[in-house]
């Protein structure tokens, strides 16, 4: 069972509602134990359907980061919430998951989080030589140079 | 040195590297894949993607609940209606909206008409990339007739903005139901044509027929779903697995095949036209009557603290919304999950080690939508 394997990895369990929530186990988890709850994930079939982020730092001073592994068959979500400091990196999961690869590549770009250990750690989404995270709370879009000045109402 | 110069490797005089696109028709829109090959054969492939980058998850954490209606079926414009529909269910759910029955019906035969209308647009393509002009033309005759069907019930044709927390925007008459109902009966008659004339095409078969297989291990890897996950013998459809809206109602096959190939693919994805014609048929024949919206709908949208998850099954695999709400107006965090992109984050481990000319059936067989892939 999955809840053995991660029990001693894991900080706080919630079971949540999946009928409001649309999804059934809730964890929180430090960042540093994130392989092995892949390795834990990965060895009972589960896949990763999406990682994503949110920006706590007005909130909690830290980022979000949320993994959500599910099953095929009888859909078994579970989601994996591990806050990191603003200039602390994460591990990444990548070995163990390779879609995990992408997922991280879109974090790094959109909030500046940065991966240990994985392959290749590039923007994804924006051009290679932009400048800033777009996702943070506190980014503010650039004046565009070819706007005219009738434009920018 | 531009942008999209790919580099050569000058140590090696019999491998070179190859963009195809940002502009290969074949990759539907902006969206290159760099090549590295030995002659014809690919050694590595690798999609860079981005350039119809819209940010719409930034734009939904600077408007609230309502204006973002407008922008999920921009973010797949051939399933917008599902995505339409898909956001608003997921707003309902977080906040305990109730759908009068009528609104239901109505939702379930815009979404299966939408499928169906994806699902030809996605053959015809297909098979226009794999230098068949034919069926191109038969499937966007068709696919005319669903948009015309659509389009006077909803006011527009390919980016819908029909549903509306607690229902739909505008009612449906008879013209509406006696329209859908001939266009099912003719696309049934239609459809053993398209079966006559493509599957059994021996050109077809060749391009297709163990060509771009999905090893067992992929879908667990990388997280396929959708037609490409049925077509590797997994029978999962989001329909069947959470049934969201009224799906659980109606009687319909998750078809499967199991080879994961090019050809399984176009297989399941026939078949599922034919299973969304059954349900349309019988959403339209128990279609009740009643009230289309809802008559008491919070006038603000504030779903409680806290997280939300909601998938529906896009044309292309489980499309799914992640909602964090902070208890206000505006969404804290909304991620969208979408299909194609776990499906092209996967294209490096299928492309390897095929040909160059196979790349482009790959890519087309996976349906991808690359707005979707961008959002």
């Amino acid at each position: 069972m999955i809840a053995d394997k991660l029990s001693s990895l894991l900080r706080d369990t919630t079971e949540v509602q999946y009928d409001a929530r649309g999804f059934h186990v809730q964890y929180t988890a430090s960042a540093d134990t994130l392989p092995q709850i892949a390795d834990a994930f990965l060895s009972e079939n589960f896949h990763l359907e999406m990682i994503t982020c949110q920006d706590r730092r007005e909130n909690d001073d830290a980022f979000r980061l949320i993994y959500q592994f599910n099953q095929y068959g009888m859909p078994q979500r579970h989601v994996i919430h591990a806050d990191i400091a603003p200039d602390a990196t994460a591990p990444s999961i990548a070995a163990t998951f390779p879609a995990a690869d992408w997922y991280e590549r879109e974090i790094f770009d959109m909030y500046g989080v940065s991966f240990d250990g994985h392959p290749d750690l590039k923007r994804i989404l924006m051009e290679e030589d932009y400048f800033g995270h777009p996702l943070l709370k506190d980014f503010v879009d650039p004046p565009n140079p070819y706007r005219s000045e009738d434009d920018a109402s | 040195m531009n942008r999209f110069e790919v580099e050569q490797d000058p140590k090696s005089r019999d491998t070179y590297y190859l963009n195809m696109g940002p502009q290969h028709p074949s990759t539907h829109g902006v969206m290159r894949i760099k090549l590295h090959l030995d002659g014809e054969r690919i050694i590595s492939a690798e999609p860079i993607i981005g350039y119809g980058h819209r940010a719409h998850e930034k734009m939904a954490e600077n408007r609230d609940y309502i204006q973002f209606l407008p922008n999920p079926s921009r973010v797949d414009y051939l399933g917008g209606m599902i995505y339409n529909v898909g956001y608003c269910q997921a707003v309902e759910r977080a906040m305990d909206i109730e759908v009068p029955e009528r609104a239901e019906y109505i939702r379930i035969v815009c979404n299966e008409l939408n499928r169906i209308s994806s699902h030809l647009l996605w053959l015809g393509t297909f098979l226009m990339d794999l230098g068949a002009f034919t069926p191109f033309l038969y499937a966007f005759d068709d696919r005319e007739k669903i948009l015309d069907i659509l389009d006077r019930i909803t006011g527009s044709r390919l980016t819908y903005c029909y549903a509306r927390f607690g229902g739909v925007i505008l009612d449906i008459d008879d013209v509406f139901l006696d329209n859908v109902s001939n266009f099912c009966t003719y696309f049934v008659e239609r459809l053993k044509e398209y079966e006559k004339l493509v599957i059994g095409n021996v050109i077809f078969r060749e391009r297709t027929i163990g060509v771009g297989i999905f090893a067992p291990d992929l879908a667990q890897k990388y997280a396929i779903t959708g037609p490409c996950l049925r077509a590797m013998g997994h029978e999962n459809d989001v329909r069947k697995d959470e049934p969201y809206g009224i799906y659980d109602r109606f009687d319909f096959d998750v078809p499967t095949q199991t080879e994961g190939d090019c050809f399984a693919r176009t297989l399941v994805r026939m078949e599922e036209m034919r299973q969304s014609i059954r349900i349309i048929e019988q959403a339209v024949s128990d279609m009740p009557n009643g009230l289309f919206l809802a008559a008491r709908v919070p006038r603000r949208i504030r779903p409680p603290e806290g997280d939300y998850y909601f998938c529906v099954e896009s044309p292309r695999g489980s499309f799914g919304m992640y909602i964090a709400s902070d208890g206000s107006d505006i969404p804290f965090r909304l991620k969208l999950r979408t299909p194609s992109f776990s499906h092209i984050s996967a294209m490096p481990a299928v492309m390897a080690s095929t040909m160059l000319a196979d790349a482009v059936a790959i890519l087309g067989s996976i349906d991808i939508v690359v707005p979707e892939i961008d959002r």
